[in-house]
């Protein structure tokens, strides 16, 4: 005699229920069966009843002022209740009788009936217990939300202080966004208006055009200042600081260039020499000690400043190259 | 050899539960064996009113041997008797009384089994639970071969149970869920059994399309068949189509078979046709795309066997271990536990959608290897056989005394079924 052993390998119906469950988990983010569910809301439950849980002394009072009602009586009435006797001849006396009682009537009614009515007590007593047990929960439940619902509104009231901070900071970068696309919108229109530039204005002086171009490297806001200071405009167009590789220069000249030629090694003197001039000291001044400047400058802490500037660096490194105390050889 | 059939009921109206389950067996051993049905006059399992005349008749060549009952149940007395049995400490005497309350009593028919024990080879009692049985098979023993058709529920805990699950011959058991249920209540491990169920009589050719032009049918369905109650896990089959049917404009129409007990809810893609005849379940059947079994407490589904047989799958309750166990072993269909797995297997089950036919074609491998009638008798021969060939060595357990059967010692039955561990068995 065989006993099932069926092996239907075609489709098998746990690795189906397996995708369908996969599928529902994906659907709604967490695969909780109703089992897994009532014990998560339970664990909740749990924690309302856990005194930690709850920061607060108004449960507490709650409990303590609380009364639990009696036990109820007891309501027990089954089929041999009115015979019930602690003398065992008086029951069978009685048992004997009843034959004799029902005569007269009919107890079984009666028995059925207060039967059914103990078992309404009993379960009217039931439900009023759970509905005692579970007031304190109730209680706690509403304190939990009451709390819940001041920490989202603090929390509300912090979100829309944030949301007119954060507004007030985007009007004021969206001026400043409008403001740089007016420059820009200026700057690209100026190579196209040829006939806007002046031979005059070609002429400028050119001792200028250095001094303007720090700051215009350090931030967009100078941009006017790098316009007005823009390089001069030959007649046929094009910028005489133009890169020597032919691209056009909107640009201002590069230091130590002028008409695309360096200025030669007294412009550098003069420009280091004006770097070097310590507050209230006169070119005179500084005549006279230049050499310990120098050392400074070479070995002291200012050396990285000067290094910082490119038009710096061929003297210094001339500096100490030239002096042959200071080598190994 | 000769085979007695003990049953509560017997009757061609009666088109479900352990009395169909008998008339089935019954008409197929009548090929290998004289069978002759015990039982008793009543009709309606609610009442256990005498409705049918006491005495002989032959019932598709079976005979027929009806017994009056001495009173019909009376409900509040049995629901009162019952409370005390499953929910408090008891004792013997109760269970014996609550017996009687449940019904169908008949005296008669017991006394008749103890007069003719010596004129059969076997007696087949069906449905434990019953008066007929537990009394019947105390009365034979030797020759009692039980066919238990219990559910997880608490009446199987109960002591007087027990011993009579102890005290008979064999067990031919529906499901190996139910086996291991009765093994641990009643601890009747050495008792020879066989997992069997039954068979059914599926016709040889079915038409869809006639149920169809019939009923005005026109959208694929899926379907449900038997008593459309709560027990039967009704109420929560129309919540989950109800949501279903919204989530899922064109997707199945559920229609329901079988005798309505409790309200069915107004609904455009429900439709209750009421009960029917055989020929138009099964066509019913061979035109659903699926069937549905809600029920949470099952000791074997006939109508999800013959689904099967018919090559559809089934979608059912996870929640009951019979039906998930057995739809497991045919790999005939899908279960479920919440709603979003019924809508979700529901769509798996359709006759377009992805596995729904391959499903009904294993449930049908499964249904022609394992139920099919030959194989059911084989099963029931080979367990008669058996038993002539293992002579009787158990007694059956007496019952305790006067005093002991009214000490209220005995846990409540409930308790008693709780502690057996659920879920299905093991493939």
């Amino acid at each position: 005699m065989s006993d099932f052993q069926v092996k239907s390998d075609a489709v098998d119906v746990d690795a189906i229920m397996r995708q369908i469950r996969a599928r529902i988990r994906e659907k709604r983010g967490a695969d909780y069966t109703e089992a897994e569910v009532q014990d998560l809301a339970k664990v909740k439950l749990e924690q309302f009843l856990d005194p930690k849980g709850v920061r607060s002394d108004l449960v507490a009072q709650f409990r303590r002022h609380r009364t639990v009602s009696p036990a109820p009586p007891n309501y027990e009435f089954e089929d041999d209740t009115i015979y019930e006797t602690h003398r065992g001849l008086l029951r069978s006396i009685r048992r004997l009788l009843n034959p004799l009682l029902k005569l007269f009537f009919n107890p079984n009614k009666i028995s059925a009936a207060l039967h059914v009515q103990a078992k309404v007590n009993q379960e009217f007593h039931q439900r009023f217990r759970q509905r005692e047990d579970m007031d304190p929960l109730y209680y706690e439940l509403v304190h939990n939300l009451a709390l819940e619902v001041t920490r989202l509104g603090i929390e509300v009231h912090n979100m829309k202080m944030r949301v007119e901070s954060v507004s007030s900071r985007l009007d004021f970068d969206e001026r400043r966004g409008r403001a740089l696309e007016n420059v820009v919108q200026y700057k690209a229109a100026r190579p196209a208006g040829g006939d806007r530039t002046q031979a005059p204005r070609s002429q400028a002086p050119r001792a200028q055009a250095p001094r303007a171009q720090a700051p215009a490297a350090d931030s967009a806001t100078p941009l006017p200042t790098v316009s007005e200071t823009a390089p001069p405009v030959t007649p046929e167009g094009t910028a005489t600081g133009a890169a020597p590789d032919g691209q056009p220069g909107g640009g201002p000249p590069a230091p130590g260039v002028q008409n695309g030629q360096p200025d030669g090694e007294g412009e550098r003197r003069r420009r280091r020499r004006r770097r070097r001039r310590r507050p209230g000291q006169t070119m005179g001044d500084q005549a006279g000690g230049s050499n310990a400047d120098a050392t400074v400058a070479s070995n002291g802490p200012s050396e990285p400043a000067a290094e910082g500037r490119p038009d710096a660096r061929p003297a210094d490194a001339a500096g100490p190259s030239a002096d042959p105390g200071s080598t190994d050889q | 050899m000769k085979i007695a059939i003990v049953v509560q009921r017997y009757g061609a109206e009666i088109n479900g539960g352990a009395e169909l389950h008998a008339r089935y067996i019954a008409e197929r051993l009548s090929r290998h064996a004289s069978i002759e049905v015990l039982t008793t006059c009543a009709k309606d399992y609610l009442t256990w009113k005498n409705e049918w005349p006491a005495g002989e008749e032959k019932l598709n060549g079976i005979t027929v041997r009806r017994f009056p009952v001495t009173r019909p149940r009376n409900i509040d007395d049995f629901g009162r008797r019952s409370t005390l049995v499953f929910d408090r400490t008891h004792s013997l005497s109760d269970e014996l009384a609550w017996l009687d309350s449940e019904g169908p009593r008949s005296p008669a028919l017991i006394r008749h089994i103890s007069r003719v024990r010596d004129k059969f080879d076997f007696f087949l009692f069906f449905s434990a639970r019953y008066y007929h049985a537990c009394h019947g098979s105390r009365a034979v023993p030797d020759k009692a071969i039980l066919v238990p058709t219990a559910e997880r529920d608490p009446a199987i805990g109960l002591h007087l149970l027990g011993s009579v699950l102890r005290g008979v011959r064999g067990l031919m058991y529906n499901s190996f869920e139910e086996r291991d249920l009765i093994h641990g209540v009643s601890g009747n491990q050495s008792v020879p059994g066989v997992v069997v169920g039954v068979g059914s009589a599926i016709p040889e050719r079915t038409q869809p399309w006639r149920f169809r032009k019939k009923f005005n049918v026109k959208r694929p369905f899926v379907i449900y068949v038997g008593r459309i109650d709560e027990n039967k896990g009704c109420p929560a089959l129309f919540d989950h189509f109800i949501n279903y049917a919204e989530s899922h404009p064109r997707g199945l129409d559920l229609i329901m078979l079988g005798k309505a007990v409790i309200p069915i809810p107004e609904h455009r893609r429900i439709r209750a046709l009421g009960f029917v005849s055989d020929a138009d379940k099964f066509d019913a059947l061979a035109a659903a795309d699926l069937l549905v079994m809600p029920s949470k407490f099952e000791s074997l589904s006939m109508v999800a066997l013959e689904a099967w047989a018919l090559g559809k799958p089934v979608l059912v309750n996870g929640a009951c271990d019979v039906l998930l166990g057995q739809t497991r072993r045919a790999n005939g269909g899908l279960w479920y536990e919440s709603f979003q797995e019924f809508a979700e297997a529901m769509y798996c089950l359709e006759a377009t959608g992805p596995v729904g036919t391959i499903l009904g074609r294993q449930g049908r491998e499964f249904f022609r290897r394992h139920y099919a009638w030959p194989v059911i008798e084989r099963k029931y021969l080979d367990m008669f056989d058996r038993l002539k060939r293992e002579p009787s060595t158990r007694p059956v357990e007496p019952w305790p005394g006067w005093w002991a059967r009214r000490q209220r010692t005995l846990p409540p039955a409930r308790e008693v079924v709780d502690r057996v561990p659920a879920g299905p068995s093991p493939r």
